[in-house]
């Protein structure tokens, strides 16, 4: 798995009073510790459990963001480039006090300390001239620099074919809401204790791990919310709006696998990075019968504590094959489709599988690999627009993309192709033999099939 | 004398010229091209005989190397009244020391005329203007030496004015029998009267004003309009000037120039101690670029200068004994604000190279910022132990192209100077390097206001193909008929033979100075011509793209070009692979490249010393026979012009369509529904599933199509494959019945919109010609119609760009097609075509450095995992575009849209070959079929 090949760290940037700081604590995801605040209640019948059904549900809240205002760093050497080869001299633990760098996380084992501080140096001197360094790139590698609210730095190192900036920076969002998620804005702007921070953050470790692999969900990287269309979506939806109004809350959604099979309009109304995470938060927590699980919004409501409990209702088991393939058995899809990413740019949902014609190359991690790339591509280059801001100014440039293609080269043949229509993107990927010009022809007419839907 | 090099200051900034940029002149062309043909045959001995000592020679420098450029009479004048405050051409004390330094050093290597010439000289045989050198002897030695002096001059604007006139001392044969020609009547057409010259007695006060008493009809003085009576001249090209040293001063005109005069104005306040205003410094630096510019430098610089943007040479060795302040940075420009800043974060970039290399094992190649809220993309090069560093606006050049512009101009660099080191590390380098960056970046950044062009829409068309022509690794080739291109052929050959007159060996039965290796021909820009190896034609090419040389020769007609300079051809320079005898081995020679310009023609010459010639020592300037011999090839050529130009206006290539002719078309559904078009299209087009014609003209239709009804139909409207019908459109198959029966189907379609456009009398049937070629005969027809590129009816190309990479040349629709088609969104949709283009070629690139990484591990034989995870290789991307005209009033129609591909498609057998199309949607192309219509054939 390539996986391995994203390195991720976060770096605190205020010197730790005292502290002496380490590097690399254990990595393995520590059950979620619970001793701060009030839980998130999980009730799940015996039944359920097994079957990995979750619901979860919210308490409203209202919106309150925290920015704090620049510090400034002095002190620091004018010209950095004799200085980083002291770093490295140095042993790891004895020189956290050079760039007053603490790292907030394990550092991967292949970076060493000296590295990160460099890495978190470098940005930090920029930031200090008034420069705000966002990436490098070499020849097989690129690194990302993100700040959040001039507290918390997070840089990402990949090396992973087909790395992107957009990517790596759009998991460096997804990893700070987590972070937010578990610990509080608060938490997170004002450190008082790194050594406590690092300890409580221990808990998102296994949240912000599902970002760093290959999950099957891309929520992550398109800021979508992953769903799935049940088979008999409106009786679902009656009856989880019963069940929300039952028990009082605006906040109810029923996932599957991490997938969203349904949720009230409160949870659709959940601000972008939580109406992600929290799916993603459920999908990685170990299958338990019930939970609580306190958790900050870290758009919504970064102060307050969410209060979460679930019980569960009835027929859904026929949900569950769904998971992976998302649409709901004997949708048309042609027989060309290996895989198929949708996007609602509006409502911000997508619907995501590489399951059909599994005896196909490649295997499906491949394809949610290579969409994964071209969603990154396609973004980049020719939709720039994508899902973070929609189409207001429809008209201004003359010219506007439509669709895309992308024919692989000898040995693979694969087709990608992205059609955008109104506020709905699809990317499709379609094996060798599908002849080029009609590319477009068959995204349209699957748009046209799948536009009921979402 | 003149040991000390006052001009430059204490900066190591020459104040004055850069050294590539000697001398801008003007030529008188006496005779048409008429005249020039008839002396065709005698011409390089004639021109050396009669002619004697070329005027170019005094500008050659110190190290050999010659920028010289004349423009032709009428070009010069048209430039007049727009650059009042330029100054062309300066009596440079750099050109007149350099000039007695050259004949120094070069003494031995001298050609035989140049003696010749010196001989004739010395017993007074020369006409008047040869004695410049005389003339200079008995007065002071450079006349401009008085400027450092006058430094502290004061400059009153108002008081003083600067008018640029022309000044053709030519004239004076003419009239060269009288006595003593006043000059300043004669050339400048001011009469002034001293007090003294009723007297004849030929003796002048000293330092007299020289008051404008009179303006001689149809002088310079008079054409310009801005000379009064009552004026007081007070400079020549910033040298004072009194009754005294006037004629003196005149007589220093070595040949038809502009000269700038400074007047005092006739109402101004009138002092005792008048000096000439001085000149910025600088202002001699941007020569080329103010011509190519046009007048508007004052307004194009600050606008350039407030953008960050910035070249740095740095060092990565640091001693760390010495703490100079910047001892880190060899190099880098421009020196202005927004550019301070980034050169004071160069630690960053220092740590990042240093750091990511050690980390990741690969070098550092770019990095993006964000400085005052703009984000900048900085390229990163390292050689060595040094790092090239280019940063520029990400709004203004996306990532890719910047990648391709720091790896271009280091190409450049390397072709001028040998190496990145050589060019950045010596002092006497740094105006050149100056004036080449100016140039880059002027290129970068303002690539519209750059070329002067004669029609706005060539000047639109260059800017916006900028983006992605100038960094492709080839060359613009123009496509001839066979016959044209033999008569070239044979022309340069003969060049390139080197066997007759001066240049044979028996000649003057010594050995040759040089052999030529190789020639290439440029016309207007365009390739026409090559005999040089491919790299060396694209080196050459880049260097003239640097220095804006190719849109010179497209947009002006030049009077006279000539260049000289060493160069390292990379080709010719590199190691050999393996010491093998049998393989042949580069001589250890030098080589030199030799251009000569003549009107829209460019001819470039590959020179090699050593080898089987003599051996190059020092720093040989031009030889005056290779000069002659390029410019008699050239003069041989001038019959060619007009087959050229009729080329460029009906290339061969394929024909084009305009977007507006599509656009004009009013849509024929009525449909309100039908606010997107690709719903309409599929609404449309399922409406043919009932008429008994399969419409296939339209691909979208795809899965609709009429056909046979499939068991599985019922489950949905998408089925796999299309029975019959995908196999045969498959993009491996072309069979013709398909083809053929698209026609036929499409003909009611075209019939429609053939109607359509009909009404429009004044466009051009836009879908069998591309223009309109009424007089064609039905043979001609045919042949067009044979390289109609888009399959279908209608001819549904727009543009198209196709790069062969082995011979390093690429073909696109000339200036002049383009002119032709004109139309609003067809600009638009050129300049996003290139856009577009660029990133789906970022795309390839990636693919080829796989590649070639791939081929790499196969030879190492370790084979490791493939992986299929990245979007490599990439062999065809196209993207789908909409437009609608810009300005669209009509508040109850909504407008028409027009959609079209932009493909780029990629081969990497049998030979690495880039193709890039634009065309409009309604058809179904196919990419391959184009590529293999557009490439055949396609060779120098």
């Amino acid at each position: 798995m390539r996986g391995q090949e994203v390195r991720f760290i976060c770096c605190a940037s205020q010197p730790p009073a005292g502290s002496p700081c380490s590097a690399g604590a254990a990595a393995a995801a520590p059950p979620p510790v619970n001793r701060w605040g009030t839980g998130l209640l999980h009730l799940n019948k015996k039944g359920f459990e097994k079957l990995g059904l979750r619901v979860s549900q919210g308490v409203e809240a209202g919106g309150l963001l925290l920015i704090r205002g620049t510090t400034a760093k002095p002190g620091f050497p004018k010209n950095l480039g004799g200085t980083w080869k002291r770093l490295q001299s140095g042993t790891p633990g004895s020189q956290g006090g050079v760039f007053g760098v603490t790292t907030v996380f394990p550092t991967p084992a292949q970076l060493p300390f000296s590295v990160v501080g460099s890495l978190n140096g470098v940005h930090m001197f920029a930031q200090n001239l008034d420069v705000q360094l966002n990436s490098a790139r070499t020849e097989d590698t690129t690194v990302v620099w993100k700040s959040f609210h001039d507290s918390i730095t997070l840089i990402a190192v990949s090396s992973e074919e087909g790395a992107s900036e957009l990517s790596l920076g759009r998991m460096l969002h997804m990893v700070f809401g987590a972070m937010v998620l578990i610990v509080g804005l608060e938490e997170l702007t004002n450190i008082r204790n790194v050594e406590r921070l690092k300890k409580e953050l221990r808990a998102s470790y296994c949240l912000i791990d599902s970002f760093l692999g290959s999950s099957e969900l891309i929520g992550d990287l398109t800021q979508c919310v992953d769903s799935v269309i049940p088979p008999e979506g409106s009786l679902m939806q009656e009856t989880l709006s019963g069940f929300a109004e039952a028990t009082g809350t605006a906040f109810v959604s029923l996932l599957v696998s991490g997938r969203v099979v349904a949720a009230t309009e409160g949870w659709w109304r959940l601000g972008m990075p939580e109406a992600v995470l929290l799916p993603w938060l459920v999908g990685s927590l170990p299958p338990q019968a019930a939970r609580d699980y306190p958790v900050y919004l870290p758009h919504g409501s970064p102060k307050l504590l969410e209060r979460w409990w679930q019980p569960l209702l009835e027929p859904l088991r026929a949900c569950l094959p769904l998971g992976p393939r998302v649409l709901p058995e004997g949708f048309p899809l042609h027989g060309d489709i290996l895989g198929l990413l949708l996007l609602h740019l509006e409502l911000r949902r997508c619907l995501f599988t590489v399951e059909p014609s599994p005896d196909k190359e490649p295997s499906p991690g491949q394809r949610r690999r290579l969409l994964r790339n071209f969603y990154a591509l396609v973004v980049t280059t020719h939709f720039p627009a994508g899902p973070a801001e929609k189409e207001e100014d429809a008209g201004s440039p003359a010219q506007r993309p439509r669709a895309c293609y992308l024919v692989l080269g000898p040995g693979m043949g694969w087709r990608l192709v992205a059609l955008q229509l109104g506020l709905r993107l699809l990317l499709l990927m379609l094996s060798p033999q599908s002849p080029t010009h009609g590319l477009r022809g068959l995204a349209t007419h699957t748009l046209q099939a799948l536009t009921p839907f979402l | 004398m003149m040991s000390d090099p006052a001009w430059r200051d204490s900066r190591g900034r020459s104040a004055e010229l850069p050294g590539d940029l000697s001398s801008l002149e003007e030529e008188e062309e006496e005779g048409d091209s008429n005249a020039g043909a008839s002396s065709l045959g005698s011409c390089s001995s004639a021109s050396s005989d009669t002619d004697l000592e070329p005027e170019w020679l005094d500008s050659v420098q110190r190290n050999g190397e010659l920028f010289y450029l004349e423009l032709s009479e009428d070009e010069e004048e048209s430039l007049l009244p727009e650059t009042q405050t330029v100054n062309h051409v300066r009596f440079s004390e750099k050109e007149v020391i350099i000039e007695e330094d050259d004949s120094r050093e070069r003494k031995k290597y001298e050609p035989k005329l140049k003696r010749f010439t010196k001989i004739l000289k010395s017993k007074r045989l020369l006409p008047k203007r040869y004695h410049k050198k005389s003339s200079n002897n008995n007065g002071p030695v450079s006349i401009l030496k008085h400027q450092s002096d006058q430094k502290t001059g004061v400059t009153v604007q108002q008081r003083y004015k600067d008018v640029t006139v022309y000044i053709n001392p030519r004239k004076l044969t003419a009239i060269k029998a009288r006595e003593q020609p006043k000059l300043l009547e004669v050339l400048v057409g001011i009469v002034h009267q001293t007090k003294w010259s009723w007297k004849r007695s030929g003796k002048q006060a000293d330092g007299e004003r020289l008051v404008v008493h009179g303006l001689s009809p149809g002088g310079s003085a008079m054409k310009s309009g801005q000379v009064l009576i009552g004026d007081v001249l007070v400079a020549v090209n910033d040298v004072d000037v009194t009754s005294e040293n006037i004629e003196r001063v005149l007589s220093c005109i070595p040949g038809p120039m502009q000269v700038k005069l400074t007047f005092e104005n006739a109402y101004a306040v009138k002092k005792e101690t008048i000096q000439p205003k001085k000149k910025k410094a600088q202002s001699s630096t941007n020569d080329l670029v103010k011509l190519l510019c046009g007048s508007e430098t004052e307004g194009i610089q600050p606008s350039i200068l407030g953008t960050p943007h910035i070249i740095m040479y740095l060092t990565l060795q640091l001693q760390s004994e010495v703490s100079k302040e910047e001892q880190e940075i060899l190099y880098h420009y421009p020196v202005s604000e927004a550019s301070q800043k980034l050169k004071s974060v160069r630690g960053i970039f220092l740590t990042l190279c240093d750091m990511l290399e050690s980390v990741t094992g690969t070098q550092v190649t770019s990095s993006s910022l964000h400085l005052n809220g703009k984000q900048i993309h900085v390229a990163f090069l390292k050689e060595s132990d040094k790092l090239l560093l280019i940063g520029l606006p990400a709004e203004e050049i996306p990532l890719p192209q910047l990648r391709n512009m720091i790896e271009d101009a280091a190409q450049t660099l390397k072709f001028m100077y040998g190496s990145l080191d050589s060019a950045f590390c010596q002092v006497e380098n740094t105006p050149r390097l100056d004036h080449f960056f100016s140039l880059f970046f002027e290129r970068a950044l303002q690539p519209d206001k750059l070329h002067l062009s004669a029609s706005p829409s060539a000047q639109q068309y260059d800017a916006a193909s900028a983006v992605l022509l100038d960094s492709l690794p080839a060359v613009r080739w123009l496509t001839l008929p066979q016959e044209l291109k033999v008569e070239l052929d044979t022309v340069l050959s003969d060049l390139e033979a080197a066997d007759f007159e001066e240049l044979s060996e028996d000649y003057y039965d010594m050995r040759r100075l040089y052999t030529i290796l190789g020639s290439s021909l440029f016309y207007k820009g365009y390739l026409v011509c090559s005999h040089l190896p491919k790299d060396d034609v694209v080196e050459i090419a880049a260097y003239c793209r640097h220095y804006c040389l190719l849109p010179l020769a497209a947009k002006q007609r030049i009077g006279q070009l000539i260049i000289w300079r060493e160069v390292f051809p990379s080709h010719h320079l590199q190691p050999p692979a393996d010491a093998d005898a049998e393989v042949f081995q580069e001589p250890e020679g030098r080589y030199f490249l030799l251009i000569v310009g003549l009107r829209h023609y460019m001819l470039c010459v590959l020179l090699e010393a050593g080898g089987c010639t003599s051996k190059a020592i020092g720093n040989p300037g031009p030889d005056c026979i290779y000069v002659d011999q390029a410019r008699a090839t050239l003069h041989q050529l001038e019959g060619v012009d007009f087959r050229l130009e009729e080329q460029l206006a009906s290339s061969l290539g394929p024909c084009l369509s305009c977007a507006d002719w599509f656009l004009a078309a009013p849509r024929e559904k009525t449909d309100s529904l039908t606010t997107s078009p690709i719903l309409s299209r599929l609404q449309g087009s399922t409406k043919t599933v009932t008429s008994p014609t399969c419409r296939r003209t339209f691909f979208s239709d795809y899965s609709f199509k009429a056909r046979k009804p499939s068991p599985s139909r019922s489950s949905g409207g998408c089925e796999p494959g299309e029975g019959g019908e995908s196999v045969g459109t498959s993009p491996h198959t072309t069979p013709d019945a398909v083809r053929k029966q698209r026609e036929s189907d499409g003909a009611e379609d075209s019939v429609a919109l053939l109607k359509l456009t009909r009404k429009k009398s004044t466009l051009p049937n836009p879908f069998h010609l591309g223009n309109s070629k009424k007089e064609l005969s039905e043979k001609e027809l045919e042949v067009y119609n044979t390289m109609k590129l888009t399959s279908g009816p209608d001819n549904t190309l727009f543009h198209y760009v196709a790069l062969e990479t082995v011979q390093g040349i690429f073909i696109t629709p000339t200036h002049e097609e383009v002119a032709q088609l004109g139309g609003s969104v067809h600009t638009q949709l050129i300049k996003n075509f290139h856009q577009c283009c660029l990133s789906i070629r970022a795309i390839f690139q990636q693919t080829l450095k796989e590649e070639k990484k791939k081929t790499l591990r196969a030879a190492e034989h370790s084979e490791s995992a493939e992986s299929v995870a990245a979007l490599t290789p990439v062999k065809e991307h196209g993207v789908l575009f909409e437009c609608s005209p810009e300005n669209w009033t009509d508040q109850k129609k909504a407008p028409p849209v027009m959609a079209y591909w932009v493909v780029g498609r990629l081969f990497l057998h049998p030979k690495p070959q880039e193709l890039y199309v634009c065309f409009h949607d309604s058809v179904t192309e196919i990419a391959i079929e184009m590529a293999f219509k557009l490439f055949f054939g396609l060779t120098l």
